[in-house]
Formats: C-alpha cells, sequence, structure tokens
C-alpha cells in the first residue's frame, strides 16, 4: 500500500474531519433551518396542540386504544438498535470495516433514543406526571409499580440511553483532543472540555482500550434486552397474536433490521453531503448489504413462524386475528410490509446491487417503511380485534398523529445536524489505526536504536 | 528542577525504539503519546494492569443487588397487589435486577476508566487547562509520535535528548521551558 | 429498626398470592342473563351515579363514549329468523387482572375488599390497561368534557369528575360500599348486611337480574347465586378469576 497514490496520510483525515466540522456551507444552514422549522411545525405545534386538548386529538378510540405513537415509539427503539449494538459487536470481534462509520451509527442509535423517548411523553395521557414512572423517593411515600413491562421499559431505556451516550462519549475523547489543538474560541473552549484533557499516552490508550470493550460487552446483552423488553409490553398482555413467545427475539431482529437499514441512509447522506467518500466506500455498503440480506432473511422466517403458529393452534381469537391481519381491513399495508422486507431485500443478494449507492439507498428506506408498518400492525390490527366481537373497532391516524410521525424525522435530523457539527462524525483515530502507520521517511535515521 | 524532554517521531517504530533506550539508559519510564494506539507497547515498556475490571465488576454486582432490593423493598414499603400476584414477584424483579446491572456495570466502568487513567487532567485546578506536570504535544494528536522523559537533572537532560536524536527523533523539544 | 420491621412484617404478610381473599369482604356481582331484558336501565343509572361525561356526537362516532356498564349485543341467525341475545358487560373485577400488572405506576391495583380499583389521581394515561384488559372494559379520557346546565347540577358529589388523560372503568359503586360500611361502623357491628349496599346498576335494575354481595360470606345471596348450575364467568379460560358471574340463559332445544 505505501507509495501508491491514493494513499490517505494522518494528517489528510485529521483535515478532513477538523473541516466536516469548523467549515459550515449556507447549505448546512438552509438544511439545518428547514429541518428546525419543519420539527417546530410538525411536530412541537400539534403535540402542544395535543397537550392542550388531550389525546383525542389523535384517531385512537375505544378498543384501538394505542396508535401510531407507540407504533412510532418502537421504530425508533428499534432503529436505535444497530448503531451502538453493531458497533459493540464488531469492535468485539476486531472488525476493521466499522471503524469509518461507527460514529455516526452510534449518533444515530443515541438520537433515536431521544426520539423514542419523547414520544413516550407524547404517547401518554398525562405527561405532566410522567416522573411518577420514575423511581424516586416522594413525599407520597408512593413507588412505581415494578411488576410492570412498562416499568421494565423506563429502567431498560434509561439504561440503554446512559450507556450509549457514554459508550459514543468515551469513543470520542480521543478525537476530541485532536480537533481541540485545531480550533478557537467557544469551539477550543467546548473540546478542551469535553476531552478532558487527553493527552494520547500509552498509558491513556491501554485505560481506553479496556473501559471501551467492557463497555461493548455491556452493552450487548443490554441492547439484546431493550427490545426484548420493548416486545414484552405487548407480549405480557394476553390479546390475541400479541401474547406470542416469539414476540422477543422478533422484536430483536426486527430492531437490528431496521437499524441496519438505517446506518445505510445515514451512511448515504454523510457520503454525499459530508465528502466522506474517502472514508465510506463501497466495501461498507456491501458488507451492510449482506447483513441486511442475513437480517431480512431472519425476520422473513420469524414472520412465517408467527403466522404459521397462529394458524395452527386453532384458537378463535387467534384465528381471527390473524385472518385479520392477513386479509383485512389492513391487510394492504401487511402485504405491502412483506414486499418491502421480505422481497425486496433478496436483491441483496447481488453484488453489483450492494456496491451501488443510490439503489441501496431506496432498498434501505423501503424496508424501514416496511418496518414501520410492521409496528403499527402489530398495534393497529391486534388491538381492533380482541375477544369480545361488541367491542371491535377501526382505527385510522389523525391528521395530528400523521404531522407528528413526520415531525419526528425533522427532529431527528435536527438533532443529527446539530451532531456533524459538534462530534467529529469519522472517527479519526481508529481510521487512523486502519491505515499503514507511517514509515521510516529517511532511512539515515533508521540506525541507532540500541534496543 | 522538573523538566520534561520531548522528542517526536514520525514513526511508531523508532519511537517505541527510542522509549526501550530511555528505559535502559536509566532515565525512568518514558510516556509515549501516539495519535493511534500504539501496538507493542507492552513489550517494551513492561505489561500494564488496569483497575478497570474490578471496578465493572463491582458495579454489576452493586447494581444488581440494589436493583432487586429496589424492587422489593419499595413494593414491600407500600404494598399494592396486582393481579393476585405476590408482593415480591421475582420474575419481573429479576429484569430490574438485570437492567440496574448493566447500568451500574457502565457507570462504574466510566469511574474506573478516570480513575486509573487519571482523567480529567488535573481535575483540581482549572482542569480544562492543561496540567503543568504532564507535558502535552499538540502534534502527537494529529500524525506524530512523541516520546516525554522525565529529567530532574540538567546532566540527565542532555542525555535523554542525545538518546533521542540519535534515535531518529525529527525535532525534541523541552516542554517546560516553553511552558 | 421499624424500617426493617416494617419490610420483614411486609414480606411475611405479602410473600402469599391471594392473601386478600382473608379479608373482610370479597364483592362480587352475578347477572342472571335469563331476567336481563337489555332495556339499559342499568347503564343510564350507572350514567347518573358516576358522573360519566356526556361525549358528544363527534366522540361517539369516533368510538369514544364512556360507558362503565355496557349491553353487548350479538345477533343469531339471518333476517326473518333472526335472534337478540344481550349481556351487561362492566369491569369484572377480577383477582388475577391482566390490567393491575401491567400499570408502571400502580394506578390500579386489588383493595383489600377484592376491588379492581382505579386511582384518578395517579394514573398517568399509558393505556396499557386498556390493552390489558380481555373485557375492553376500561375507558379513556381522550379530552376533558363538560356537563351544560342543568347537568352539572345532577354530578354526584360523591364521586371525582376526571379530567382528561385518565382511565375510568366501573368501580362497583365504591362510593356505595363505603358510605355503608361507615354506616355499621356507627351502627356498631362489624360487617356490613347482606343487601345493605347495591350499585347503582343492581338497584335499578328492574327485573332483578342483577345480585351484588360479598362472596365471603357463604350466606349472602350472591353466594348462594354463585352456586348456580346455570353460572358461567366470560373468558375464563384466560385465568383472570373474575368476581362478575353471569347465568347462562336458558333456551329450549331447537
Amino acid at each position: 500500500m505505501h507509495g501508491e497514490p491514493n494513499q490517505l496520510k494522518y494528517t489528510d483525515i485529521h483535515n478532513d474531519v477538523v473541516r466536516s466540522i469548523v467549515e459550515t456551507g449556507p447549505n448546512y444552514y438552509i438544511a439545518l433551518v428547514t429541518a428546525f422549522a419543519l420539527t417546530l411545525i410538525c411536530f412541537f405545534f400539534p403535540w402542544f396542540y395535543q397537550l392542550y386538548y388531550g389525546i383525542g386529538a389523535a384517531g385512537m378510540n375505544h378498543p384501538s386504544v394505542w396508535g401510531t405513537y407507540l407504533a412510532s415509539f418502537i421504530f425508533w427503539i428499534g432503529l436505535s438498535h444497530s448503531g451502538t449494538l453493531l458497533s459493540c459487536v464488531l469492535h468485539i470481534t476486531n472488525s476493521s470495516w466499522r471503524k469509518a462509520m461507527y460514529r455516526s451509527a452510534e449518533a444515530m442509535t443515541l438520537f433515536s433514543l431521544v426520539v423514542a423517548a419523547i414520544m413516550v411523553m407524547v404517547h401518554v395521557g398525562r405527561p405532566w406526571f410522567i416522573h411518577w414512572a420514575a423511581p424516586y423517593p416522594n413525599q407520597m411515600e408512593m413507588w412505581p409499580n415494578f411488576r410492570s413491562p412498562l416499568l421494565f421499559d423506563v429502567m431498560a431505556i434509561t439504561t440503554y440511553l446512559t450507556g450509549s451516550t457514554i459508550f459514543i462519549y468515551m469513543g470520542s475523547i480521543p478525537d476530541f483532543a485532536a480537533v481541540r489543538d485545531r480550533t478557537r474560541g467557544w469551539r477550543n473552549t467546548m473540546y478542551s472540555l469535553m476531552s478532558l484533557g487527553w493527552r494520547g499516552t500509552d498509558t491513556e490508550w491501554h485505560r481506553l482500550h479496556w473501559a471501551y470493550t467492557f463497555l461493548a460487552v455491556l452493552i450487548i446483552p443490554l441492547a439484546v434486552s431493550v427490545h426484548s423488553i420493548v416486545s414484552w409490553d405487548f407480549a405480557m398482555s394476553i390479546v390475541p397474536a400479541l401474547h406470542q413467545t416469539i414476540f422477543a427475539p422478533y422484536f430483536v431482529v426486527g430492531a437490528i433490521y431496521s437499524g441496519t437499514a438505517g446506518i445505510v441512509t445515514v451512511m448515504f447522506v454523510l457520503r454525499k453531503f459530508m465528502d466522506f467518500g474517502q472514508y465510506i466506500t463501497e466495501l461498507h455498503f456491501d458488507n451492510l448489504g449482506k447483513l441486511l440480506l442475513v437480517l431480512s432473511l431472519l425476520w422473513t422466517y420469524i414472520n412465517v413462524v408467527e403466522v404459521f403458529t397462529g394458524f395452527y393452534s386453532g384458537a378463535s381469537g387467534e384465528t381471527e386475528a390473524l385472518n385479520y391481519r392477513l386479509f383485512g381491513f389492513y391487510a394492504p399495508l401487511y402485504w405491502e410490509m412483506i414486499t418491502f422486507c421480505a422481497i425486496a431485500p433478496l436483491l441483496c443478494a447481488f453484488k453489483s446491487f450492494r456496491t451501488s449507492f443510490v439503489p441501496m439507498l431506496v432498498l434501505s428506506i423501503a424496508i424501514n417503511i416496511g418496518m414501520y408498518t410492521e409496528r403499527f400492525l402489530i398495534v393497529a390490527t391486534s388491538l381492533s380485534r380482541q375477544y369480545l366481537p361488541d367491542a371491535w373497532g377501526l382505527y385510522v391516524p389523525s391528521a395530528v398523529e400523521i404531522s407528528i410521525l413526520l415531525g419526528t424525522f425533522a427532529l431527528f435530523t435536527t438533532l443529527f445536524l446539530l451532531f456533524v457539527k459538534v462530534f467529529p462524525s469519522v472517527s479519526m483515530y481508529e481510521v487512523k489505526e486502519t491505515m499503514e502507520s507511517p514509515k521510516k521517511s529517511p532511512p539515515a535515521a533508521s540506525e541507532g536504536s540500541p534496543a | 528542577m522538573k523538566n520534561f524532554v520531548v522528542g517526536l517521531f514520525g514513526d511508531p517504530e523508532s519511537a517505541l525504539a527510542a522509549a526501550g533506550s530511555i528505559q535502559t539508559a536509566d532515565l525512568g519510564t518514558p510516556e509515549l503519546m501516539s495519535p493511534v494506539p500504539m501496538e507493542g507497547v507492552e513489550e517494551v515498556l513492561g505489561e500494564k494492569k488496569s483497575v478497570i475490571k474490578r471496578f465493572s465488576l463491582f458495579g454489576a454486582i452493586f447494581g444488581g443487588i440494589s436493583g432487586f432490593l429496589l424492587a422489593a423493598i419499595t413494593a414491600v414499603l407500600y404494598a399494592h397487589p396486582t393481579g393476585g400476584r405476590p408482593i415480591i414477584t421475582f420474575p419481573p424483579y429479576l429484569i430490574i435486577t438485570y437492567e440496574l446491572t448493566i447500568l451500574f456495570g457502565i457507570v462504574f466502568t466510566v469511574i474506573g476508566f478516570f480513575v486509573s487513567a487519571r482523567l480529567p487532567n488535573g481535575l483540581w485546578t482549572a482542569w480544562w487547562k492543561q496540567d503543568e506536570n504532564r507535558p502535552y504535544v499538540p502534534e502527537a494528536a494529529v500524525n506524530k509520535f512523541a516520546v516525554s522523559v522525565t529529567c530532574t537533572s540538567n546532566e540527565s537532560v542532555q542525555q535523554a535528548e542525545a538518546i533521542l536524536r540519535t534515535a531518529g527523533a525529527e525535532e525534541v523539544r523541552d516542554v517546560t521551558e516553553e511552558n | 429498626m421499624s424500617f426493617l420491621d416494617r419490610i420483614t412484617e411486609g414480606w411475611r404478610k405479602n410473600r402469599k398470592p391471594g392473601y386478600y381473599e382473608d379479608f373482610d369482604y370479597h364483592w362480587a356481582m352475578t347477572i342472571d342473563l335469563d331476567q336481563c331484558s337489555g332495556c339499559g336501565a342499568c347503564v343510564t343509572a350507572c350514567q347518573a351515579e358516576n358522573n360519566l361525561p356526556i361525549v358528544g356526537e363527534d366522540a361517539f362516532t369516533k368510538g369514544r363514549e364512556i360507558k362503565w356498564l355496557r349491553i353487548e349485543h350479538y345477533w343469531e341467525g339471518e333476517y326473518p329468523d333472526v335472534k337478540l341475545n344481550v349481556i351487561p358487560m362492566m369491569c369484572q373485577h377480577c383477582d388475577s387482572a391482566p390490567c393491575e400488572t401491567v400499570c408502571p405506576v400502580s394506578a390500579t391495583y386489588h383493595n383489600q375488599d377484592g376491588l379492581n380499583t382505579q386511582i384518578y389521581n395517579r394514573c398517568i394515561g399509558t393505556r396499557s390497561c386498556a390493552v390489558y384488559c380481555p373485557y375492553e372494559v376500561r375507558y379513556f379520557n381522550y379530552n376533558d368534557h363538560t356537563w351544560e346546565s342543568p347537568l352539572d347540577q345532577q354530578l354526584n358529589p360523591d364521586v371525582s369528575v376526571r379530567e382528561k388523560g385518565v382511565m375510568e372503568k366501573c368501580t362497583f359503586c365504591i362510593q356505595r360500599i363505603r358510605q355503608a360500611k361507615d354506616n355499621a361502623k356507627d351502627d356498631g357491628r362489624r360487617r356490613v348486611r347482606d343487601g345493605e349496599v347495591q350499585p347503582a346498576c343492581v338497584q335499578t335494575c328492574p327485573s332483578k337480574a342483577m345480585v351484588f354481595g360479598d362472596r365471603n360470606d357463604p350466606q349472602s345471596q350472591v353466594s348462594q347465586s354463585l352456586n348456580d348450575p346455570r353460572s358461567y364467568k366470560v373468558l375464563d379460560e384466560l385465568n383472570t378469576n373474575s368476581s362478575v358471574v353471569y347465568l347462562k340463559k336458558v333456551e329450549a332445544e331447537g
């Protein structure tokens, strides 16, 4: 590799990443202002209206008391599942291709989780009392109900949010230090604070490596547990088509699946708009495509199992719920989901498809549309067909709900746009690590090393 | 008098070699600063051990115990019978235990990292500024590999400078004088 | 030391499942479907007694009416030869209630009288209890409700008016149970007499299809009624151990 014309040098990476932080073109500001305005208009204003009016602003009704808010919550939690989890798995298995993309993938985790946490507040009827779900000593001597699956959620998501924040921060400390010396003014102060006085000594690297590895080892089972627990919100009920043991693995696979597709989308955007073409290459899309293929097959398998067990049980409630999902009011959505999530990803079997950027982008977006539909169907079809036929109903999202759903994407984009200007969005030191280390340039200096 | 002689190298091998010769010359254990984690440091400067794993283990055990107790004790203090289940119900409380095990494992790992890596730097002074007792070369964050030697006398300064230069240092700096 | 004592005592007392069966009362209801004509008087009585909101036409068409007690209609057969079955459906006050375990803030729990209670003040509106309830008898306040004059003069002062974002459901008229217990105490009795307390629906039922009472008292009318061979529980296979027992409608063969 040494001496090739395309060979990147350490300084090139440094300059590229610092440039991505400090040099901000007008396009960025246009994007940021647009995203922020959309967040206000599509997310916060409808939400404030809903706070004033009550959940009635959404389309929920008597049997279908859960709606798109909960579907969005699961969707965003799911999207958060690939970043940190994938990064951890690839870290402890020493896969070097992770290194260029993992910082943004972890940021995706973080912001998806933030959006998901906000969705909980949008979802509940009285968000101004949401702190009652947190265990803290209070004058009422009331504690939350630790037997509730929803409280498992509170604990799991708090832990996951803490863990992901710490993980992305720990991995960025050396990069903050590197950027610190190249910036001035408030940026310098900020990076000085955030780098904690990192100097890059051998001891510091050693400690960072071990702490990082321990964190990765702790976060992998955590991430698996988080989405299992989210699935238990449903599976612990006795609603037909929700009360299923397959739900935990189903949700975990679905989460990693949609998260990986999300990473493909984010990688494409970073590559396109941040000029990181040298770091995010066809190799990454190739590998992510393989991963998508495997996950889509797994996901399809679990779906088949779900339908099969429901059909085989012969229980009236199960059969009705299954029939309703496959052939009822929401059936077009079901078949759309199957097309997007089970059939379309089979294209990833071809290398030429995996290594072409635009088709991969289209596929990744299609997968995430399908995965959102999946979450919506789980909520909508099961709740509208429960045991007592007299209480059957139909649920159609209202304009407020759809606006808030679109607003979550704007909110996510806003957060991500702020991120790329604060965090070095490509991990400098790890990209440097994957490169060949510099060789002794003047051969004259190679003597005189008595060790 | 306490001085830091820092040699800057363009490649990790010569920096490591220089660090080895500094140690064999009885000038104390040098500090290496690099933009990437360096391989082979432990072969030259001796094995490193960190206390992080103890912190992680302690945090996990502490979190697990406190997680279960949190759920069990609060349930008993204000008993709310639900669903015909006993007040202290093991399966759900094990999930709380599991989550808090991981939460405290993570938090204590971070504390362990800060303690063992001696970060944040100079906590009790103006900690965002560089500690005077710890030399820093900005180039080491970009593409240079630095070897820093702590010297207490003029002779050792000269000796260290000589070793660093023969090892192929692109530049040798006396950091204390700069400050 | 008292802190530890409280914990050990609580542990001893509460470790056993179903411990609340030892308490004084275990309220239950039977509904004789043979006598029920589906007139809906109980629905109206419930509405008046418990300050149920009149949600209005718009919310009704959206399927957001609040009826703690509803009459379910099931039609059998094709047009000329058609038969209507009705069944009043309200909170079954299950002893193993799925809705209770899921509430993250303990806003719904089982009280010492075997009642499934709902604490409006504590509710944060996750609506998960309504999902977990297989009987679909939990109702959510999608917005604030108002009572036009003179309906506001009719509100029951013993029952709180619920605000938006709160779940509500049948309480077995817990305010009347409270009143009866207070009366019993004033009279120097330890227990409420059988028949002394009646929820609004039971009181109103013109055909006396509903019987309410204490299941722990073997002499009570409801205990006698529970032993009826026609008795069954709705969705008994889900093991909810409901406290509302229906007596099956007897029909001629063919």
